[in-house]
């Protein structure tokens, strides 16, 4: 159900500064393509910038990052097509309905066989029975597996995940991890509370500390890019 | 290009959803109608001089009050963020939402000069008047799509858009009034006010399509 | 470029005794020193004050375009300082053309306001700096958003200027009138001598007016910045 991607994440020295505070500073790692980490830190340390960062949505003050081999600073539309993220609000057009939602996703993103690819997503999400009423009646966990499936549709290498489990039922959770557990070779970046559960999927943990790595059990070599 | 239908057919549906937010224009602008008529005797005095006038205030406001509204809802659900995430160019989502707007507004538009037309007994719905009014809208429709979409998701910033747009709009106001008279006969051509027009429209897209991408890189 | 940060450096030294020089003389020119003129009178003078207001005041936004341009391309959050500065001077400088221009008025055309072009376009200027000041304003200094937000309403405002002013000039010429100052070459040498004098003071004083708005501005950056890192600290 999703590709195999050409490389993985690697940060260099990625810093961000908000008025005058580094909320990240100098984070450096690489993920090799197909791994899938855990981003883990306590609130306000800098999860969300940095993935902010790196899905290019907010660029840097200093450093680089590369996304499935494309070099964040282009901000090109090869590195946003391998792109999937899922932030904190829902990002989903409360007036539509999923399948119209998904169906504008996926234009966007020029998915080939659109609807085949949709059904597949709602029907795994447990979404398929409500696929045409409008998502402002959906509950929030319904909305996250909506979210889950509009990150999905394009089949990215490469997953972006800020709190994926937030507002989930026990279901819903279950049908997470098992997406994450059957994403051969797509390389996941997945910050998450849910600490008892990052065994289940994870196979490394980057975990902030008021915006530095402290530590990092994924990155091999942090080798100089040519 | 499919970007781009794909942004404007959004937007559409999302507009005939939401089709409260617009008829809330549509009927403000009916309203400011009725209240010029009151304010200003139009019932009884002589109308003419003063039909180019009503026409376009009520047009503008109307206008900036849809944009200020509409925009709201893109910010605060998020999904501008999408928009910026996917491979999209910001340029084909700029023009995308500028088009649908500019269809919103040309419906409510015709919709009061019908009724303008036979609220004061006068012949609005020639050509001349119409390209004119398209030419106007053009010119507003892509500085509050502007300020409107990268205002979005901050309440402040809605309630401010006519503040920031209408002395902006001033050329545009200015042109498209005394353009509208001359074509009604009201006033002599005394100035080339639809080349201004022209040029207000073209220079507003432009300048608004080139900053857009500029303004939301984060 | 040493040799203009020693210059900048020095900017509080030089500025404010020169400023001074410069608006005393402004003041001595335009009250004493320069004739009286024959058919508008004392109020003539008002002159001295309101051309430079108004150079000044173009200068400004002419500044607040630069800087707003600067915030988008090198997004560095003191441009964003620079602009707000400019823009307050422009905005208080349009202010004393405008009121300097309805003094003249009153006692020259009989009322204080004649939607004369010039006053006019000045006038929709003024409104367009204040919606760009109040923009600004209702977000943090620090907030990038904001300054690009407004920056982009800050350059479309300033292309914008000459559309207006010639809109606004065509929409006049409709009802011919006196203009507000006459610029002629016939001056005679005196008064052109103490006007140059006024502009130079004026300019003077724009300068270190927006320095000094810019300097405040950034403090207050710098201190959201400072308060936000305090902050932090006592949360780990």
């Amino acid at each position: 159900m999703l590709e195999p991607p050409a490389s993985g994440i690697e940060a260099r020295g990625l810093t961000r500064r908000y008025a005058g505070v580094d909320v990240v500073r100098e984070a450096t790692f690489r993920i090799p393509a197909g791994r899938k980490v855990a981003l883990l830190g306590s609130n306000g340390a800098g999860k969300t910038t940095l993935l902010s960062v790196l899905s290019t949505l907010v660029q840097p003050t200093s450093g680089h990052a590369w996304i499935a081999g494309h070099a964040a600073e282009g901000r090109g539309a090869a590195l946003r097509r391998s792109l999937g993220v899922l932030r904190h609000s829902p990002m989903l057009y409360e007036a539509l309905s999923p399948l119209e939602n998904l169906v504008f996703f996926a234009r966007l993103y020029g998915v080939p066989d659109a609807s085949t690819r949709i059904e597949e997503l709602l029907r795994a999400l447990g979404l398929w029975g409500r696929r045409h009423e409008p998502a402002s009646v959906l509950s929030r966990g319904t909305h996250q597996r909506l979210a889950i499936a509009r990150a999905l549709v394009h089949r990215p290498p490469v997953l972006l995940l800020d709190e994926p489990e937030t507002g989930l039922d026990p279901e819903g959770i279950a049908l997470l991890d098992d997406l994450m557990l059957r994403a051969q070779g797509v390389t996941v970046l997945a910050a998450t509370h849910r600490v008892d559960r990052v065994e289940r999927w994870a196979d490394g943990v980057i975990r902030l500390d008021r915006g530095r790595v402290a530590e990092d059990t994924v990155s091999t070599e942090v080798g100089v890019r040519a | 290009m499919n970007a781009f239908l794909a942004v404007l057919e959004k937007d559409l549906r999302l507009a005939w959803r939401d089709r409260a937010g617009w008829l809330t224009a549509a009927a403000f602008a009916a309203i400011s109608i009725l209240t010029y008529s009151f304010a200003f005797d139009l019932a009884t005095s002589d109308v003419r001089p003063l039909l180019p006038g009503v026409l376009w205030t009520t047009f503008l406001f109307a206008g900036v009050f849809a944009a200020g509204a509409g925009f709201q809802r893109e910010g605060e659900e998020g999904t501008f963020d999408a928009l910026l995430l996917s491979p999209v160019s910001p340029t084909a989502i700029f023009l995308g939402k500028l088009a649908a707007t500019l269809a919103a507004l040309v419906v409510i538009e015709f919709a009061l000069l019908i009724a303008a037309t036979i609220l004061f007994d006068e012949p609005l719905l020639t050509p001349e008047l119409v390209a004119i009014v398209m030419l106007g809208t053009a010119g507003y429709a892509s500085l509050t799509t502007l300020l409107g979409t990268l205002g979005s998701g901050h309440r402040a910033r809605a309630v401010l858009l006519p503040v920031m747009a209408l002395p902006l709009l001033v050329p545009m106001l200015i042109a498209a009034v005394r353009a509208t008279g001359e074509t009604l006969g009201l006033f002599g051509g005394d100035a080339p006010w639809v080349l201004l027009l022209g040029v207000f429209a073209a220079w507003s897209t432009l300048t608004a399509a080139l900053l857009f991408p500029l303004a939301v890189e984060r | 470029m040493n040799l203009a940060r020693r210059v900048y450096a020095l900017r509080w030294v030089a500025l404010p005794p020169l400023t001074g020089a410069g608006v005393l003389a402004m003041l001595v020119g335009a009250v004493v020193a320069a004739p009286r003129e024959l058919v508008e009178g004392d109020v003539q003078r008002l002159m001295y004050i309101h051309v430079p207001s108004a150079q000044a005041m173009y200068l400004a936004f002419g500044v607040v375009f630069v800087a707003s341009v600067m915030v988008l391309w090198k997004r560095d959050m003191r441009w964003d300082a620079a602009a707000r500065g400019a823009a307050t001077v422009g905005v208080l400088f349009t202010g004393f053309a405008l009121v300097t221009g309805m003094l003249w008025g009153k006692p020259t055309w009989g009322v204080y306001w004649q939607w004369d072009a010039r006053l006019t376009s000045t006038l929709v200027l003024f409104l367009v700096y204040t919606a760009y000041l109040l923009a600004r304003a209702v977000s943090d200094p620090s907030d990038e958003q904001a300054a690009r937000y407004s920056a982009v309403y800050a350059i479309v405002g300033f292309l914008d200027v000459p559309l207006i002013v010639m809109s606004v000039r065509w929409w006049r010429t409709l009802h011919p009138q006196p203009i507000v100052a006459r610029l002629d070459p016939q001056l005679p040498d005196s008064m052109l001598a103490v006007l140059g004098i006024s502009t130079l003071a004026i300019f003077l004083l724009a300068a270190w007016l927006i320095l000094l708005r810019t300097d405040t501005e950034r403090l207050g950056q710098r201190l959201l910045g400072l308060r936000a890192d305090v902050d932090r600290r006592e949360e780990a």
